[in-house]
């Protein structure tokens, strides 16, 4: 009569005699696949501030400021309010650059509501982007101005030749 | 002498775990028999439609994902369709067979939740841990391929987000291989079981006539008799390629609506078979403007879903943002019919015909 149940029970019992399909978690890990989800991570000396990103998040988590030194913009803030990110990836999808991408870091939890945010930009980067910024533009000009000076060594001689 | 009796009323739900989400169901009972039941839906409701209106196009994947979160796949792949269609967009023919391949692995996944969990409404907790174990490989599957397990935004307009990975074919293989194995398990743990036959059979009997009426669909509509699978009967994508049947019931009680999907399984997994086989070279992304804006008008497209017809209706104002995007919800529609599937049932099998309709909150809410 309860041919089904007998049946039922012997497939737990077969099936408790097999390797176990669990993984105890902290200690042991599955691999994670390369295109998974997890923390996202900022390149800064990618990023050219083109603003794709900012653009394509649905739910506008991306906060991005910049300054012009030297006619070159220079990110001066680039803020990622994960508490509202969907994971959905179009952020890494749009940016043309790949200054943005998931890690695999899924282990997202924070004791308190500030540390949420993801402040990617610090005040020592912006300033070494900028002291870069400056200290190319002066080489460029003085290699310039070099040049000149070169030219108008050369030029009074060609001017006296020609004469 | 004569007992004096009254009715009253039990609120089951919102928060219970048999209501398969956030759903309340107000109960007139007479004893343990219900008289009436009102349905009262919107604990879950985030406004998506509403949302969607403040959003590109693009934009709004990832908020389907959030319809029905069993089947991400299936939902996304229901709103891209419409867009495509509203813009006259073609589809290339390996995003096709992409789609189908995920989408019907959604269906899958989605129809083991409905099985495991309905084993576990009628009290057998040991189905739902099989489904899910078996669940679990598709997960890892949708993980490879889009980066998510659940939410997996992987469609765009016009195609889907990347190619195939490296291994996947081989681990959907191997997939679909052990799956007969499985199902086998299942029909000997849950179907098989007198006690699970006795709670189900003949309970909550569903007409073909009255679930034709109510515009019921999916499982719930063919475990009826009802011959009605808009991958058979109005072929979308690349679903007339394909060999397979439409499962049916004979008698539409909750057991019929169970071992419906069960069968439908079958089905997807040979679908998937067919579309690894034949799946060709090319493209993944058909031609579409990097801005996405489609001219005015509107276009209403159904998928087959693994609830039953999912439809987007998307009105187009010719900007980037939808003037208005509407879900046909198979989930929301299916509970239509509940109040007189309840009536003149004990309240032990109202979990019974709650749960063989299969609903998901994330899309009776939207």
């Amino acid at each position: 009569m309860a041919k089904g149940l007998i049946k039922g029970l012997g497939i737990t019992l077969n099936r408790f005699f097999k390797p176990k399909v669990t993984v105890q978690y902290p200690e042991e890990r599955l691999p994670l696949p390369d295109r998974f989800y997890g923390r996202p991570e900022f390149y800064y000396d990618k990023c050219i501030a083109c603003n794709m990103c900012v653009n394509a998040c649905p739910n506008r988590v991306i906060k991005l400021e910049t300054e012009t030194v030297d006619k070159k913009k220079v990110v001066t803030k680039y803020d990622f309010d994960q508490q509202y990110c969907l994971f959905c990836g179009l952020c890494q999808e749009a940016c043309p650059k790949d200054a943005i991408k998931f890690s695999k870091d899924f282990e997202l939890t924070r004791y308190h509501r500030p540390d949420i945010k993801i402040e990617f930009v610090k005040p020592e980067m912006v300033e070494r982007k900028k002291a870069e910024i400056k200290k190319a533009a002066a080489e460029k000009a003085a290699a310039e101005a070099a040049k000149a000076r070169e030219q108008e060594e050369q030029n009074p001689a060609a001017g006296k030749e020609g004469s | 002498m004569t007992i004096k009796t009254e009715e009253f009323l039990l609120n089951l739900g919102p928060q219970h775990p048999s209501t398969h989400g956030v759903f309340r169901i107000v109960l007139t009972l007479d004893g343990e028999t219900v008289v009436k039941a009102v349905p009262v839906p919107g604990y879950l409701h985030r406004g998506i439609e509403k949302i969607a209106e403040s959003r590109t196009y693009t934009q709004v994947i990832p908020y389907t994902d959030r319809l029905d979160y069993l089947a991400g796949m299936l939902m996304n792949w229901g709103y891209v369709i419409a867009v495509e269609k509203l813009m006259g967009v073609e589809v290339p023919e390996r995003a096709e067979y992409i789609r189908v391949i995920v989408g019907e692995l959604a269906r899958i996944a989605s129809h083991l939740v409905a099985t495991g969990a309905y084993a576990a409404d009628i009290g057998g907790l040991t189905g739902f841990i099989y489904t899910f174990r078996d669940r679990e490989e598709i997960m890892d599957l949708f993980e490879m391929i889009s980066g998510a397990r659940l939410t997996p935004s992987y469609m765009r307009i016009g195609g889907v987000a990347y190619d195939i990975p490296e291994g996947f074919i081989e681990k959907c293989r191997k997939f679909l291989d052990d799956f007969p194995k499985a199902i086998e398990e299942y029909n000997g743990l849950i179907t098989g079981n007198e006690i699970f036959q006795a709670r189900t059979k003949n309970v909550a009997i569903l007409p073909a006539e009255k679930a034709i009426d109510m515009s019921l669909s999916g499982p719930v509509l063919r475990a009826s008799g009802v011959n009605y699978d808009l991958r058979k009967a109005r072929p979308y994508s690349v679903y007339d390629r394909f060999e397979f049947e439409v499962p049916m019931g004979a008698k539409g009680d909750c057991f019929d609506r169970y071992y419906v999907r069960i069968l439908e399984m079958e089905q997807s997994a040979k679908i998937i078979r067919q579309a690894l086989d034949q799946l060709p070279e090319g493209p993944i992304k058909g031609k579409v403007p990097k801005v996405i804006k489609p001219p005015r008008g509107e276009a209403y497209a159904e998928i087959e879903s693994s609830k039953g017809i999912m439809g987007t209706y998307v009105v187009s104002d010719g900007s980037t943002q939808p003037y208005r995007v509407h879900f046909r919800r198979p989930s929301f529609v299916n509970l239509g019919y509940l109040d007189e599937m309840l009536k003149g049932w004990k309240i032990a099998d109202v979990i019974a015909i709650l749960g063989s309709i299969d609903i998901v909150l994330g899309e009776v809410d939207a």
